[in-house]
């Protein structure tokens, strides 16, 4: 069950009701408002917008001498050369999957953790749980890496030989087709659910004590509990925050990827990103990775939107 | 009412400062006006080596710049240069001097035209030392020429460096311990390797911790140095500077070995050793430090049977270094007549390209000019390579010079020379007339080379080798062939790998070849011949 | 009343022994998720102080072995950390205020209803999520804006974050009950005081969970340093702690044509990689437990009641 937008229908706005305002009434209206968003309008205008241009580049040569706009017009020519590229098939494939595994399965873990946490009874407990949870978050990527070369080893790892010592034979789990998308996304919601799970625990500490209060006279389990008061206020936080998770769609990190590539996990760890870093790094193709990245960039919109107007439909919570 | 008032602090604050009146001093550069003492200040990038001190610190550069004339603002980079350098380019305001190994690639400077100086008649005016290394070494004139016939980076030339990059070691004391003789061809190399796996080589009483073989990772970017593709040379390919993609020339042809028959026997062979466990079960998962920490075993007890490395303490430590020896290139079988070869390496640790560039917006081309002059000075050259003259470098008075052990005890002379200098990221010209006694880390790179050399100086310079260091590619070919390259080592590298640990090369191979050429494999050896070519009629 | 009374405590009674059960696997998965993060928590600062050629080859496990401080004494003999520690703060603590002001009030007037230009506002917000001109053009706006090598390019560019903001308005839209902007507005109250005396107060938990995100990203930036700043003397943290990272990872890059070298640096170059980790974080890590207290259960309305 989705709580009502409370601002559905604002009582200030009697008085307008039955006329609609005109656009300067209501910046008249509502010029304290206007003065309030200025700052970041004007912020988002200059860093985001007017940069903005450079979009062209993915249709253009890169000219130095006649700047961005001067190169010679190629249309589509960059887009194409993407789509024929030899590689095109698997790099679709192996960035969707790696993707959308680490959005479903990454989504719902700090939700999970939230409530978990928030089910604890010992106090102290709780907070030490919460204090260590968000800390693998400052682990640099080179580091996390790091980190799982040495704990996977097959031959000197700990999990590896924990892995091994249950039976699960001598899989390495660093270099083989079939383990590297669950080792990534494993370590992904391993270092950033608790992380992640700070927002749903604000979230929850706006719930009404005086609800915990009725709902124990009535007589409701825990279980109960959590179903009916806890997740209902973590809803719009969690719709809001799929709806921005499904504009990721086609991104996949670069630099963790990158670094847990090797020869044997090739064929499933090639993504879009990392082969724009490698096409990049021996020739300046900047006319070419900008047409990919605007190609990334239009997919993961697309779903975005779609996303956006789902939610807005059904729940009344939505972007914009 | 104080919270907006805050808020509207903040925003006068933002306002004025994105008008411009932030007091910034981006722009207002120092450059080209002269010091009181009348030096001229300079601007200029090194992009160093990240072990490399301060420059202030380095009695050698101070001298130079003091001799020249110029007083010169360093910014010394020694990370990500690649992406500072676009945005640095694009933005068009760079400083006088960049400096360091190709630090300014061709590419760049054909997509920046006009950013860059061309150098021909600077050389001339000011820079005699400059002069005398295109005179007396006319390639290094050729690599520092573009194809508009136009210099805009300078070259070096270090000459001491050996024809190759690996050497390969096997443990002589498990031999001795098993009995064994050293291995001259594969197989005795595989009933080697099976000895050390089988038995306990190191005699510590656990038949089961030796390694007989392991190599360098090969990552998804192309082979290296201290791989198993040295092994090709069993086989009579000469590759050159490791030849990473694949491309060598063999009797004047320019081929790919991905696709190359005698590649496929070395697979297949390696695959009878990984599935026979001889290889290092992690050859392909552990990185570099791994690979360099599983050879220094334990203690006295040495861990690796069989690898290859740059030289043996700093393969396997200073501990256990005494128990490996250099041996010679293997023959593929014991009937086998081809002629043994190794990779050719000497052009690229000896020649480097673009190592100093002059941008064409400097308000002292001359001043800029003749420190660079400094650098390609006889003596200077030699302290850019190995530290200053008294600390590094002793003067025999003679007019003969040594390099002095590391002054710091716990280091060796390798990490002493590119902690104390600019080391080999430097521009520099050792004359083959310089007098040098070098450290003690160069002779025995040298020493281990010897096994190496029957091979090395067989290899025919003229016909079997690829001299990719002297070849400049057009624009438009250089960004095909790499496109094509990215494609082709995406499939190849993977299936490498996949068919050492796992075996089908025999069934997989007409259909692999199919795919490699579909990546446009042969549109690039066409492209290299074609340079090949008219390089070699040239020369 | 007393039945009522009377029927919750057998209901209490009965409920014992499941809401007993309830608490021990609550428990027990809490443990499990808390052991699966301190260990390889733990093996970072181990591995920080042990040989490194140990660690790698899989010796270290539960305790340090062959200890050492070399990674730290390599980190902090560079004089630049404390240069870097100062800037870091700097642009942490004066980057987070300007954050929280434009995004903060911003957020607020998105959640109203009736600002008419909101979707289309929003819509052209949420845009810049995803198209963006590329690191060309915004280093040229740079450039012209005079903020290269000047410590306001860590401050002004992007200083509101769009997906903050987003996750900041559906706070305020779901959780600041409707009925206080009417009653406060009936009473004369403007939207400026309103926002400043009501909804923040309410809000101290979206503004510690928003305060804390724009923390780390300035905190662990080392971009923006990167690209636009020339000068040692500006930069952060981060740039300071890659170099000493780097300076000792030289041996994982393969020495090959010269970097070639015994086992000295070998031996250590792991400290200083699990070492900068511990350098960098610790100091941040002392200020979640200031901002932890405002998760708390019921900390807001018990606010609005009383």
């Amino acid at each position: 069950m989705v709580p009502k937008n409370p601002y559905e229908h604002p009582v200030n706005l009697r008085a307008y009701k039955k006329k609609k305002p005109t656009v300067l009434n209501t910046f008249v209206r509502d010029y304290q408002l206007w003065i309030m968003i200025l700052p970041a309008i004007v912020v988002i205008f200059i860093f985001n917008y007017i940069p903005m241009y450079g979009i062209q580049l993915a249709f253009r040569d890169y000219n130095f001498a006649k700047g961005l706009t001067g190169g010679e017009w190629r249309g589509l020519f960059y887009f194409k050369q993407f789509f024929e590229s030899y590689q095109f098939a698997d790099l679709m494939k192996n960035t969707i999957v790696i993707s959308l595994s680490t959005v479903v399965l990454s989504f719902p873990a700090p939700i999970i953790l939230a409530l978990l946490i928030n089910q604890l009874r010992w106090k102290r407990a709780k907070k030490a749980l919460q204090t260590t949870v968000y800390l693998p978050h400052f682990i640099s990527i080179v580091v996390m890496v790091g980190l799982l070369n040495v704990l996977l080893s097959p031959n000197s790892g700990v999990i590896g030989h924990l892995l091994q010592s249950i039976g699960l034979g001598n899989v390495n789990l660093l270099g083989s087709t079939s383990t590297f998308v669950p080792v990534y996304v494993l370590s992904e919601i391993w270092q950033h659910c608790g992380w992640n799970s700070i927002i749903y625990l604000a979230a929850l500490s706006t719930v009404d004590p005086q609800l915990y209060d009725a709902s124990k006279i009535d007589g409701a389990s825990r279980w109960q509990t959590i179903r009916n008061i806890e997740i209902p206020a973590l809803i719009p936080t969690i719709i809001i925050l799929f709806v921005l998770s499904m504009g990721s769609v086609l991104s996949t990190g670069f630099e963790k990827i990158f670094l847990m590539q090797n020869s044997l996990n090739l064929p499933v760890s090639e993504v879009i990103s990392t082969y724009v870093y490698k096409i990049g790094i021996v020739s300046n193709q900047f006319s070419y990775s900008a047409a990919i990245g605007l190609f990334n960039t239009l997919i993961n919109f697309f779903f975005l939107y779609t996303m956006n107007l789902v939610a807005r439909k059904t729940s009344e919570t939505s972007l914009w | 009412m104080k919270k907006s008032m805050s808020i509207l602090a903040v925003l006068a604050l933002g306002a004025g400062l994105l008008s411009g009146c932030g007091g910034s001093d981006e722009g207002s550069s120092e450059s080209g006006k002269t010091t009181p003492d009348g030096k001229v200040k300079l601007t200029a990038i090194m992009t160093k080596h990240p072990l490399t001190q301060e420059f202030s610190k380095m009695e050698w550069l101070q001298k130079a710049e003091e001799k020249a004339g110029v007083e010169i603002e360093w910014q010394e980079v020694s990370a990500d240069w690649g992406q500072k350098k676009g945005a640095l380019l694009a933005g068009g305001d760079i400083p006088d001097l960049i400096i360091g190994p190709n630090a300014i690639t061709d590419a760049d400077y054909a997509q920046f035209p006009g950013l860059f100086e061309d150098m021909t008649p600077l050389i001339t005016a000011d820079a005699p030392n400059v002069q005398k290394m295109f005179d007396e070494k006319p390639e290094t004139k050729a690599i520092a020429t573009q194809l508009d016939g136009k210099i805009y980076g300078l070259p070096k030339y270090q000459r001491f460096w050996p024809d190759t990059t690996t050497r390969q070691y096997i443990n002589k004391q498990w031999l001795d311990n098993l009995g064994l003789k050293e291995p001259t061809n594969w197989d005795e190399l595989y009933d080697v390797l099976v000895a050390f796996k089988e038995k306990d080589a190191n005699g510590n009483g656990d038949a089961n911790d030796e390694i007989p073989m392991d190599f360098a990772p090969s990552g998804t970017g192309g082979f290296g140095a201290f791989m198993p593709t040295m092994l090709l040379g069993s086989q009579g390919i000469t590759l050159t500077d490791n030849s990473g993609l694949g491309y060598f020339v063999e009797d004047g042809q320019v081929k790919n070995f991905f696709t190359d028959e005698r590649y496929k026997d070395l697979v297949a062979f390696l695959h009878k050793c990984f599935a026979a466990g001889l290889i290092n079960p992690e050859v392909f998962t552990q990185d570099y430090t791994k690979y360099q920490s599983v050879a220094r075993g334990n203690g006295d007890t040495a861990a690796v049977g069989f690898t290859w490395g740059w030289e043996v303490t700093d393969r396997v430590g200073n501990t256990l270094a005494p128990q490996y020896e250099s041996i010679a290139p293997l023959k593929e079988t014991a009937s086998s007549t081809d002629q043994l070869s190794w990779s050719y390496d000497y052009n690229s640790l000896n020649y480097g390209v673009n190592m100093v560039s002059l941008a064409s917006t400097s308000k002292n081309k001359d001043a800029a000019m003749k420190f660079i002059n400094e650098l390609y000075d006889p003596t200077v050259s030699m302290q850019v390579l190995f530290g200053s003259l008294g600390t590094n470098i002793k003067d025999n008075g003679d007019g003969s010079y040594a390099v002095l052990p590391p002054e710091d005890k716990a280091m060796d002379p390798g990490t002493w020379k590119w902690t104390t200098s600019w080391a080999d990221n430097g521009p520099m010209y050792i004359s083959d007339s310089l007098k040098l006694e070098l450290g003690t880390d160069m002779q025995s790179v040298g020493a281990q080379t010897e096994p190496l050399k029957a091979a090395l100086d067989g290899i025919d310079k003229e016909k079997d080798v690829l001299p990719s260091m002297f070849i400049k590619y057009s624009v438009e070919d250089n960004n095909a062939m790499s496109l094509n390259n990215t494609a082709m080592l995406s499939l190849t590298m993977s299936k490498w790998a996949e068919w050492i640990t796992k075996g089908g090369v025999e069934d997989q191979w007409a259909g692999y070849v199919d795919n490699v050429k579909k990546t446009g494999v042969d549109r690039n050896i066409e492209i290299i011949q074609k340079y090949y070519d008219d390089y070699m009629s040239k020369n | 009343m007393q039945l009522v009374q009377k029927k919750q405590k057998a209901v209490a009674h009965k409920r014992n022994f499941g809401e007993w059960m309830f608490d021990a696997v609550v428990f027990a998965i809490c443990l499990l998720i808390f052991l699966s993060i301190v260990y390889p928590l733990y093996f970072v600062v181990i591995a920080s102080i042990s040989n490194s050629t140990l660690v790698s080859t899989g010796q270290v496990t539960i305790f340090p072995k062959d200890i050492s401080f070399f990674g730290y004494s390599e980190i902090f003999k560079d004089q630049r950390i404390w240069t870097g520690y100062g800037n870091t703060i700097l642009y942490t603590v004066l980057g987070t205020a300007v954050n929280l002001l434009f995004t903060l009030p911003a957020a607020y007037v998105l959640s109203r209803q009736e600002f008419r230009a909101r979707r289309f506002i929003m819509f052209a917000f949420v845009v810049t999520l995803f198209f963006g001109g590329g690191l060309i053009p915004t280093y040229l706006l740079m450039k012209d804006l005079h903020l290269l090598n000047t410590m306001w390019v860590f401050i002004l560019p992007f200083s509101v974050n769009v997906y903050n903001l987003i996750i900041a308005r559906s706070f305020f839209e779901s959780s600041i009950p409707k009925e206080l902007y009417e009653a406060a507005a009936m009473d004369g109250c403007s939207h400026f005081r309103y926002f400043g005396s009501v909804v923040l107060p309410l809000s101290k938990a979206i503004v510690s969970v928003i305060g804390l995100y724009y923390l780390v990203a300035h905190w662990n930036d080392f971009f923006t340093g990167l690209i636009y700043i020339r000068s040692n003397d500006l930069q952060p943290l981060q740039i300071v702690l890659r170099d000493i990272l780097l300076s000792n990872q030289v041996f994982s890059q393969g020495a090959g044509s010269g970097g070639a070298a015994g086992g000295y640096a070998q031996q250590y170059a792991d400290q200083v990689k699990y070492g900068v980790i511990i350098v960098s974080t610790l100091p941040i890590l002392l200020v979640y437990p200031f901002l932890q207290k405002y998760f708390d259960k019921g900390v807001m309305i018990g606010s609005v009641k009383g």
